[in-house]
């Protein structure tokens, strides 16, 4: 579940933290009512009717919509061919009247688009890029190429077409975009879990797909881990995959210096007849990470599942893993922090 | 500092057989068992071939790695042959010890999960290994096939020389390089860890089974953007082999799907080379040196 602390929103980002890597972290600014969400497709397609609960939902909260020319637009599973789409984004990057774009969903495509894609307007106007999935290759670029906060969350694709029959995780979810958007403290609570490893750690959180975190290794948008707080979710991977990523993160050096570990909704893909693994999710993380001593914790609502809570990508946060419950808080906003009149 | 390649078998030696990821039952193995001294070699049948595990793996890690490590600390046994890939040599690789090995340098034989052992000695030891079929291969009438025909030309030390039909995707010209590559997911599996290879000047080959055309282009995309792709020698493209399609079709074949990431290559490429997790399997040496020659009547590679 997610609750919000007494913060009401704030108005303004707080100020730049500096990140570990030496790189300043480039904060955008939150969003106020009247700012315009620019939504496009830089990986799978989507039609316009499909982003229209989106549309509608988004307009609800106050803020303008700029639909992208790739909304509608299919090339095989693309949402457009690749000049399309990296020509979509680049604009709304580009465009200073747009204040954040958000993905209308991931499916498969980023990557080829972001080697083609000019970031660096952004050092000067930062803007909310939001999305997971497979949009977490434009995260993890994001964060590794001029450490720029995002927002990792659901997309235009999970929006309900019917509030009243929406599930409150799903709901919340969605309402998490807004309140991470606005600037809101956020904090996050997990179930406890007889697997977690106890302690308090503090770090950059990062992390997406596991899938697409492993592709990215040895490409200029690999992203590096030492004194973060990681998290992972994935979907249709099978055990021994899963287990395989793990040792790949080992191997390459990402799980020995993290701060802390979140193990998000893993989906797994059930074994062939005759090919049982016989090691549960747990079990593979479990081993993996035994030689070293930060906290850890399963099962947070974060992944391909109704209770998939926006984070903020690349900023600070503090997780608190303890028999009784588990929080990952958001450094970045003091908590005593309100709005007038909110 | 030139490639290690190991010697060649004289009648006599002896052939290991381990099981260093997944399991498999010792009968899938029989064939090759019998067919193996008929080409004048010992066989040595290690525990986890038949072993009792009742799961995925062959043995727990520390069972594999130790038959492993035994096999290549035996100065007795001239050959490791894989019974069959599966998953698990990432489990086990970085505890093992090659001191005994570099000393005694031998054949190590195997595809598929056997990709990132191949490619780990190639980098940390700068020693040749043997892609090829694994006892597996010889059921079926396999072993009267021109797979594990080259394999037991391959282990002879008889030279090689393989041919590939013309294919509308190739791109003609002449390479000469040291080969390198295997199982398309273990090659991406090796980026950024102890095992990478580094593909420069190289004869890159590359094979897959049952992936999803989605996975195999986001693959090539990582192996390019990783650099795996530049400044090679040459590419070969085995078979892609059981491909998966998503609800909604990705709308490209695998041959359109490499063509696409690999662009306008300053190398010669060939496709439909026969490697691959299919009938088409032969031996190539990693790490020795190759010609290949890609013209308008077909491929043709040659040791």
């Amino acid at each position: 579940m997610l609750t919000i602390g007494a913060a009401g929103p704030v108005l303004a980002a707080s100020a730049p933290a500096k990140a570990k890597t030496g790189t300043p972290l480039n904060m955008p600014t939150y969003l106020r009512p009247g700012d315009t969400i620019g939504i496009t497709c830089p990986a799978g397609n989507i039609t316009a009717k499909e982003i229209l609960p989106a549309v509608q939902q988004i307009e609800d909260w106050g803020f303008r919509i700029k639909v992208g020319d790739t909304v509608g637009k299919k090339d095989s599973i693309f949402g457009g061919t690749d000049a399309e789409r990296a020509a979509d984004l680049q604009q709304m990057i580009n465009d200073p009247g747009i204040q954040a774009i958000l993905c209308a969903r991931g499916g498969y495509g980023a990557v080829h688009i972001i080697d083609q894609l000019d970031f660096s307007p952004l050092a000067s106007h930062p803007k909310w890029i939001i999305g997971f999935s497979d949009i977490t290759v434009i995260l993890c670029h994001l964060h590794t190429n001029g450490n720029f906060a995002s927002i990792h969350s659901k997309m235009c694709n999970s929006f309900p077409d019917d509030w009243s029959k929406a599930e409150p995780a799903q709901a919340d979810s969605i309402l998490s975009i807004r309140k991470a958007l606005s600037g809101e403290r956020m904090q996050y609570k997990a179930l406890p879990n007889t697997r977690n490893r106890y302690g308090r750690a503090e770090g950059p959180l990062v992390g997406g797909n596991l899938k697409t975190i492993e592709s990215l290794a040895g490409t200029r948008s690999d992203i590096d881990t030492a004194g973060k707080i990681l998290f992972v979710e994935d979907t249709g991977e099978y055990l021994y995959s899963i287990d395989r990523m793990f040792w790949h993160l080992q191997r390459t050096g990402k799980l020995d210096r993290l701060a802390g570990l979140v193990v998000g909704g893993f989906k797994i893909k059930p074994d062939d007849p005759g090919e049982e693994f016989e090691r549960t999710l747990y079990d593979i993380v479990t081993e993996r990470v035994k030689a070293y001593n930060y906290p850890l914790c399963f099962d947070f609502p974060v992944g391909h599942q109704k209770e998939n809570y926006a984070l903020k990508y690349g900023i600070s946060h503090l997780l608190d893993v303890r028999e009784a419950e588990v929080t990952l808080t958001d450094s970045s906003v003091p908590a005593a922090t309100t709005i007038p009149g909110a | 500092m030139p490639i290690i390649i190991p010697p060649c078998l004289q009648p006599g030696d002896t052939i290991g057989i381990t099981c260093p990821a997944g399991y498999m039952p010792l009968e899938k193995a029989q064939t090759c068992i019998d067919t193996l001294p008929a080409w004048g070699y010992n066989v040595k049948v290690g525990a986890m071939l038949g072993s009792t595990s009742d799961n995925y793996f062959s043995g727990t890690d520390d069972q594999r790695l130790a038959e492993l490590q035994q096999m290549l600390d035996d100065p007795e046994i001239k050959t490791i042959l894989c019974g069959r890939g599966g998953y698990g040599i990432t489990r086990i690789i970085d505890r093992l010890d090659f001191t005994g090995f570099l000393q005694c340098p031998k054949w190590i034989v195997g595809f598929s999960d056997i990709t990132l052992l191949h490619t780990h000695i190639l980098t940390r030891c700068n020693v040749a290994t043997l892609h090829a079929p694994m006892a597996g291969a010889f059921n079926d009438d396999g072993a009267a096939g021109p797979g594990i025909e080259s394999l037991r030309r391959a282990l002879a030390g008889e030279p090689q020389s393989y041919r590939a039909p013309v294919h509308p995707f190739n791109g003609n010209g002449n390479a000469t390089g040291p080969i390198v590559g295997g199982n398309l997911a273990l090659l991406a599996h090796s980026i950024g860890s102890a095992s990478e290879p580094d593909t420069r000047g190289s004869i890159l080959f590359l094979e897959d089974v049952g992936e999803y055309l989605y996975n195999i282009d986001r693959m090539m995309r990582q192996l390019k953007r990783a650099g795996k792709l530049k400044d090679l020698a040459g590419l070969l493209i085995g078979g892609f082999t059981e491909l998966k399609d998503t609800t909604r079709p990705f709308g490209a074949s695998v041959e359109a799907i490499i063509r696409d990431a690999i662009g306008a290559a300053p190398y010669p490429v060939a496709f439909d080379f026969p490697i691959s997790h299919g009938k088409e399997n032969v031996a190539l040496k990693i790490g020795a040196t190759y010609r290949l020659h890609v013209d308008s009547e077909g491929t043709i590679l040659q040791e």
